[in-house]
C-alpha cells in the first residue's frame, strides 16, 4: 500500500479547509468455496480495491469511497467528500468532536502459520468433498449437504490528518458442514461446527485443519437423522443450558448489538433499531446476574474482530460492556464517546470495504469464563434443556423481547442428558435473562466466530467473535412453535 | 451509464477467455454509482457516496467451474483473472450436474427504467428534501422529538455475455427515502415509519412521508399492554412486503424446492392460500423498483405466476440456468446479478407483486371488530421453513382495532406463526399497491395471525 495516495487526500482535504480527514486504502481477498453434495457449487475467488475518504468540514461529516486508485479520482473523490460534508452542514445542530486518541504509527498483522491464499484448491476441495460425500451418503432421506470454506485477507493503509499513518494485515479462515434432511414434509437440519457456513478466526489454514470435517461428517449425518425420532420440544418454563454455540449469539444479539453506543444514541433508529441500554443507566442498571461480566476486546488472539487498530485508527482495547452483571461502558466510536463525554473511544469503528463509512460495530464480545466445568453444570440441573447449533433468530429494534430457535436439543433430568428434543426454541426479555444466569462453564471456552453480522444503511456484513463456553438460565419459557 | 463500455468489456472478456481455449465462458461487468444521506435526531449524521465497479468472470472446463470477481474494470486486470479463473478450474473437480450456460434469447430494454435526473442527485438536493421531511415531521406535533431515516440516489450499469452468443446489458436508477418519526410525552416514547421506493426522486415527497409517520407515531405514544394470542390483523403494504418477502426467499428458489426445503414441494396444485391472493414476479410491472430485462446470466426475466387465485404449482418456482439445468428445464431468468452483493448463487424472485384487491384501509379497519393494525414487522426470520413458521416483532406503529377504528395503541408484539396459516384467510386486499423495496403489495386483513410474546414498549 503506497502512502502517497493518501498524502493526495490529505493535501486535498486541507486544501478544502477540511478540520479532520482521514482515507483508507485497501484490498480485500475472498476465497468462497462450497461443495453440495460432494461436488463444487461454488469455486469463487474476489478481489476488491479500493479507497474511502473521510472529512469533517464547516463541522460535519462527508464520505466518498471509490474503486478507481489512480490520481485524478483520488482528488476527484476527496473534493466529493468536501462537498457532501458541505451538505451535511446545512442540516447541523452542532459541530463533530472527536476524542482525543494518539495518532497511531506502525504495522500490524494478525498471526498465522499457513498461509490460507497458499494452499491448493486441490487440497481445500478433498477435504470439503470427502466431508459433504460422507455426510450425503449417510442417508436418502438427507437432501443437501454442505461442505464450505471461505478465506479472507484484507490489507490496508490508514492516514489521516492528524499524523496516523498504519498499515494492517487480517487474515482469517474457516468453514464448517451443514446438511437438511427431509422426511413426510418434515425438514431437519444439522450443522458443525455452528451454523451459516462453519466457524471462522484470524488464524491461518491451520484453523480450518483444526476443525476436521472429514472426522465429523457421519457423526453428523447420523444426528440429523435422529431427530426424525425425537420428542418435540417441551412447551412452558423450564431450566435452560446453551452451549457455546448458540451462547454466542445469545451475546450477540442482546449485549453485542444494544451496547453500542451509536444505537443508544438513536442514530440507527430509522433501521436496526435502538437500545434499551440508555445513556442514564450506565454503571449502575443491573443487566444480569453477578456472574455476568462480558467484554468488547480486540485484542484476544483468534478472535474473529481482532485487529490492531479500528478504521479511524484507535487502537484495539479490551473494554468491560457488563462488570458482574451491572451495564458498565458502550461500544463507542471517537465521535460518540466524545457526545458521552467518555475520554475515549472503545476502538470500534470498522467497515466491510475500502468503499465504506467506518461504524460502530462488534469486534469480539466475550462472556468471560465463570467457576463451573460444563459438565457440571448438567449434573447439578434437576430439570431442563439443553440446546444447540442456532436455526432461527429475532430480537426487536431495543433489543429487550428476543425469540431462538436451535436445530438440537436434550433433556435433562436429574443431572444427565435423556432424550433428544428437536426444533427447540425459547424465549425471553433481555435482563430477565441475563439476571437468571446462574452458572457459566470454564473449562469450554473458547473463541466463536461469525462473519455475517449485518448492520448500517447502506448495509454492511462484517466478520465478528464471541468468546464463551456453557451457561445456565432458570425459568425460561420454551417451546414456542404450535 | 455508460452501458457501451460495460457491455465492450464483457464481451472483449469472454473473447479472451475463448481464446484461451476454455469451454464456456461469461462475463458480467458492473458500474454504480450511489449515494446516501442520512438523518437521526432531526440532522445529518451520515453522509457518503460510493463509485463501485467490477466485473465477474465464470469459465468452464470439462464440467469444472470457477468464478472470479475483480473491483476494477481495467483490461490487464481482466485478463490477468481470466488466466486466474482457467488455473482455478483446471485445479477444481466437475460439477456433474452442470449443463450449460444459457443460450441467447431475444430480449428488449425497459423503458423508464433510467432517469437521468435521479443518477445525478446532488448532496444538496438530497439535504433539502430531509430537511423538508424533519421540518414536516416537526411541525406536525411538539410531542415529535426526533426524526430519522435515509434518502438515497443512485445508477447502476450493467451488462453479461457469455461464449454461446448472450450480450444483453440494462442501466437502472434508483430512490429511497424512508422516515422514522419518534414521539416522546412523559416517560413514553412513540415511533412510527414511512417508505417510498421508486425509479424518480420526482415519486418521492418528503413531506408525505413525514406526515405519515409523525401522525403514527404520536398516536402510539403511552401503548397498552395486550395479552399475546390469535388476533385479526390488518397488515399494511410495508408489513405484507416483509412478509411477502420471506415467503418468496423459503418458497420460490429452485434450491429451496430441489432441496426439500421449500413448502411449494408439499402443496403442488393445492390452495394453500386465500382464493383472492395472487402474487407474480414481473420485473418489466411499472410498479416494480428494480427493473431489470435481463438476469445475471442475461437470461430475459420471465413474468412468474408465485400464486395463482391462492394454488402454488411447480410454474411458481425461479430458476437459474443451473438449476433449470438439473431438471432439464430452461432459466425463468432468475440468476442473481453481481452487483446485488457475492453471497449467494440462489435464484430467487425479485420483482414480487401482490395483485391489487378492491378495499381500501379505511373499510379494512371498518370491517374489523377486536383487531390488530401492524405497520411494519421487525427481525423477521424463519423458524420453520417447511411450513413457512416465520417469527418477528410488531414495530413502528402498533393499535387495537375495536368496533370498527383504530383505537388505542399496543404495546409490540412477537407473532410466531406459519404462513400457510395466516394467509389462508385474507377477507380484504387494497386496492392501492405501494412499490417497497422487492415488492409491490397491497394492504392485506388476515383472519389469525398467532402472538406469543410481548415487547416492553
Amino acid at each position: 500500500m503506497s502512502s502517497d495516495f493518501g498524502t493526495i487526500v490529505l493535501r486535498e482535504a486541507e486544501k478544502g479547509k477540511a478540520s479532520y480527514a482521514d482515507v483508507r486504502i485497501s484490498e480485500i481477498l475472498n476465497e468462497n468455496l462450497t461443495v453440495k453434495n460432494g461436488e463444487p457449487e461454488t469455486v469463487a475467488l474476489s478481489q476488491e480495491k479500493g479507497f474511502g475518504v473521510r472529512v469533517i468540514v464547516n463541522g460535519a461529516w462527508g464520505f466518498a469511497g471509490s474503486v478507481d486508485i489512480n490520481k485524478e479520482e483520488i482528488k476527484k473523490t476527496a473534493k466529493k467528500a468536501i462537498s457532501i460534508a458541505k451538505a451535511s452542514a446545512s442540516l447541523k445542530k452542532k459541530n463533530v468532536a472527536l476524542t482525543r486518541e494518539k495518532a497511531g504509527k506502525g504495522k500490524y498483522s494478525t498471526s498465522f502459520r499457513k498461509d490460507p491464499f497458499k494452499v491448493s484448491l486441490d487440497e481445500k476441495l478433498d477435504v470439503l468433498i470427502q466431508a459433504g460425500q460422507i455426510l450425503k451418503d449417510q442417508s436418502p432421506l438427507i437432501k443437501a449437504s454442505y461442505a464450505n470454506y471461505r478465506g479472507f485477507m484484507e490489507n490496508k493503509l490508514f492516514m489521516s490528518s492528524e499524523g496516523a499513518e498504519i498499515n494492517q494485515k487480517i487474515t482469517w479462515c474457516g468453514g464448517g458442514l451443514s446438511a437438511i434432511a427431509v422426511k413426510d414434509g418434515e425438514m431437519q437440519a444439522r450443522s458443525y461446527p455452528s451454523p451459516f457456513r462453519g466457524d471462522f478466526a484470524t488464524n491461518g489454514y491451520e484453523f480450518f485443519e483444526s476443525l476436521k470435517l472429514v472426522d465429523h461428517a457421519k457423526r453428523l449425518g447420523q444426528e440429523l437423522l435422529k431427530l426424525f425420532e425425537a420428542q418435540k420440544c417441551p412447551s412452558g418454563e423450564t431450566d435452560l443450558i446453551l452451549y457455546g454455540d448458540q451462547l454466542a449469539l445469545q451475546i450477540h444479539e442482546s449485549c453485542g448489538h444494544p451496547t453500542e453506543l451509536d444505537r443508544a444514541l438513536g442514530t440507527e433508529a430509522d433501521y436496526a433499531g435502538t437500545s434499551f441500554l440508555t445513556p442514564e443507566k450506565l454503571g449502575k442498571f443491573k443487566y444480569g446476574s453477578e456472574k455476568v461480566s462480558i467484554v468488547a476486546d480486540a485484542t484476544v488472539p483468534r478472535g474473529l474482530g481482532t485487529f490492531g487498530y479500528d478504521d479511524e485508527g484507535t487502537c484495539a482495547k479490551k473494554v468491560h460492556l457488563i462488570k458482574e452483571g451491572i451495564f458498565a461502558n458502550y461500544q463507542s466510536s471517537r465521535e460518540t464517546a466524545a457526545e458521552l463525554k467518555r475520554k475515549e473511544s472503545s476502538g470500534g469503528m470498522r467497515a466491510d470495504s475500502p468503499l465504506a463509512l467506518p461504524i460502530i460495530r462488534m469486534t469480539n464480545i466475550n462472556l468471560l469464563p465463570g467457576d463451573w466445568k460444563a459438565d457440571e453444570i448438567v449434573e447439578d440441573t434437576k430439570e431442563g434443556i439443553l440446546i444447540t447449533t442456532n436455526r432461527s433468530w429475532s430480537i426487536d429494534d431495543r433489543r429487550i423481547n428476543f425469540q431462538f430457535g436451535t436445530e438440537i436439543g436434550w433433556k435433562i433430568k436429574n443431572g444427565s442428558k435423556e432424550g433428544m428434543i428437536k426444533n427447540p426454541t425459547y424465549m425471553g426479555v433481555t435482563p430477565q435473562f441475563w439476571g437468571s444466569c446462574d452458572a457459566v462453564s470454564k473449562d469450554d471456552w473458547k473463541m466463536w466466530g461469525t462473519p455475517n453480522c449485518g448492520k448500517g444503511v447502506p448495509g454492511q456484513v462484517m466478520y465478528v467473535g464471541h468468546g464463551c463456553g456453557t451457561a445456565r438460565f432458570r425459568k425460561v419459557r420454551v417451546g414456542l412453535i404450535k | 451509464m455508460d452501458t457501451e463500455r460495460l457491455k465492450d468489456i464483457a464481451e472483449k472478456t469472454v473473447a479472451y477467455a475463448v481464446k484461451q481455449k476454455v469451454d464456456q465462458a461469461q462475463a458480467s461487468a458492473f458500474l454504480s454509482d450511489t449515494a446516501l444521506t442520512r438523518f437521526a435526531n432531526s440532522q445529518i449524521h451520515q453522509n457518503v457516496a460510493e463509485k463501485s465497479g467490477g466485473v465477474a468472470i465464470k469459465v468452464i472446463l470439462k464440467k469444472k467451474i470457477s468464478t472470479i470477481r475483480i473491483g476494477t474494470l481495467e483490461q490487464k486486470e481482466i485478463e490477468r483473472a481470466v488466466g486466474q479463473a482457467i488455473k482455478i478450474a483446471k485445479a477444481s473437480s466437475p460439477t456433474k450436474e452442470f449443463k450449460s450456460l444459457p443460450e441467447p434469447e431475444k430480449w428488449k430494454p425497459i423503458a423508464g427504467a433510467f432517469d437521468r435526473k435521479t443518477a445525478d442527485c446532488d448532496p444538496r438536493f438530497r439535504a433539502e428534501k430531509v430537511k423538508e421531511a424533519i421540518e414536516t415531521a416537526h411541525a406536525k406535533s411538539p410531542k415529535v422529538k426526533a426524526v430519522a431515516g435515509y434518502y438515497s440516489s443512485g445508477s447502476v450499469g450493467f451488462a453479461v455475455a457469455n461464449s454461446l452468443g448472450v450480450s444483453a446489458w440494462a442501466d437502472l436508477s434508483t430512490a429511497s427515502m424512508k422516515t422514522t418519526v419518534i414521539s416522546r410525552s412523559g416517560d413514553s416514547e412513540g415511533s412510527a415509519a414511512a417508505e417510498k421506493h421508486s425509479r424518480r426522486i420526482k415519486d418521492i415527497s418528503p413531506s408525505v412521508l413525514a406526515k405519515d409517520a409523525a401522525d403514527k407515531s404520536v398516536r402510539s405514544l403511552n401503548p397498552v399492554r395486550v395479552e399475546p394470542g390469535e388476533f385479526e390483523v390488518v397488515l399494511s403494504p410495508l408489513a405484507v412486503s416483509t412478509l411477502m418477502m420471506h415467503i418468496g426467499f423459503v418458497g420460490f428458489s429452485a434450491d429451496a424446492y430441489q432441496d426439500g426445503e421449500s413448502f411449494v414441494k408439499y402443496h403442488l396444485n393445492k390452495q394453500v392460500f386465500d382464493g383472492k391472493l395472487n402474487v407474480v414476479d414481473d420485473a418489466r410491472d411499472p410498479s416494480t423498483f428494480c427493473s431489470l430485462p435481463v438476469d445475471g446470466e442475461g437470461v430475459p426475466k420471465k413474468t412468474m405466476k408465485l400464486i395463482s387465485k391462492g394454488v402454488v404449482s411447480e410454474k411458481s418456482i425461479c430458476h437459474n440456468s443451473f438449476t433449470a439445468g438439473k431438471e432439464g428445464k430452461k432459466s425463468t431468468g432468475h440468476a442473481r446479478t453481481e452487483f446485488g452483493g457475492y453471497y449467494g448463487d440462489e435464484p430467487e424472485p425479485m420483482n414480487m407483486i401482490v395483485k391489487a384487491g378492491d378495499s381500501t384501509l379505511d373499510e379494512a379497519i371498518a370491517e374489523t371488530k377486536h383487531g390488530v393494525f401492524v405497520n411494519t414487522v421487525h427481525y423477521v426470520n424463519p423458524a420453520e421453513p417447511t411450513k413457512v413458521v416465520l417469527t418477528g416483532l410488531t414495530r413502528d406503529g402498533t393499535f387495537l382495532i375495536e368496533n370498527g377504528e383504530v383505537g388505542k395503541p399496543i404495546v409490540n408484539m412477537r407473532f410466531t406463526d406459519s404462513m400457510l396459516s395466516a394467509f389462508k384467510d385474507i377477507p380484504l386486499i387494497g386496492k392501492r399497491v405501494e412499490t417497497l423495496r422487492m415488492t409491490a403489495v397491497p394492504m392485506l386483513k388476515v383472519t389469525k395471525l398467532r402472538f406469543v410474546g410481548l415487547s416492553a414498549y
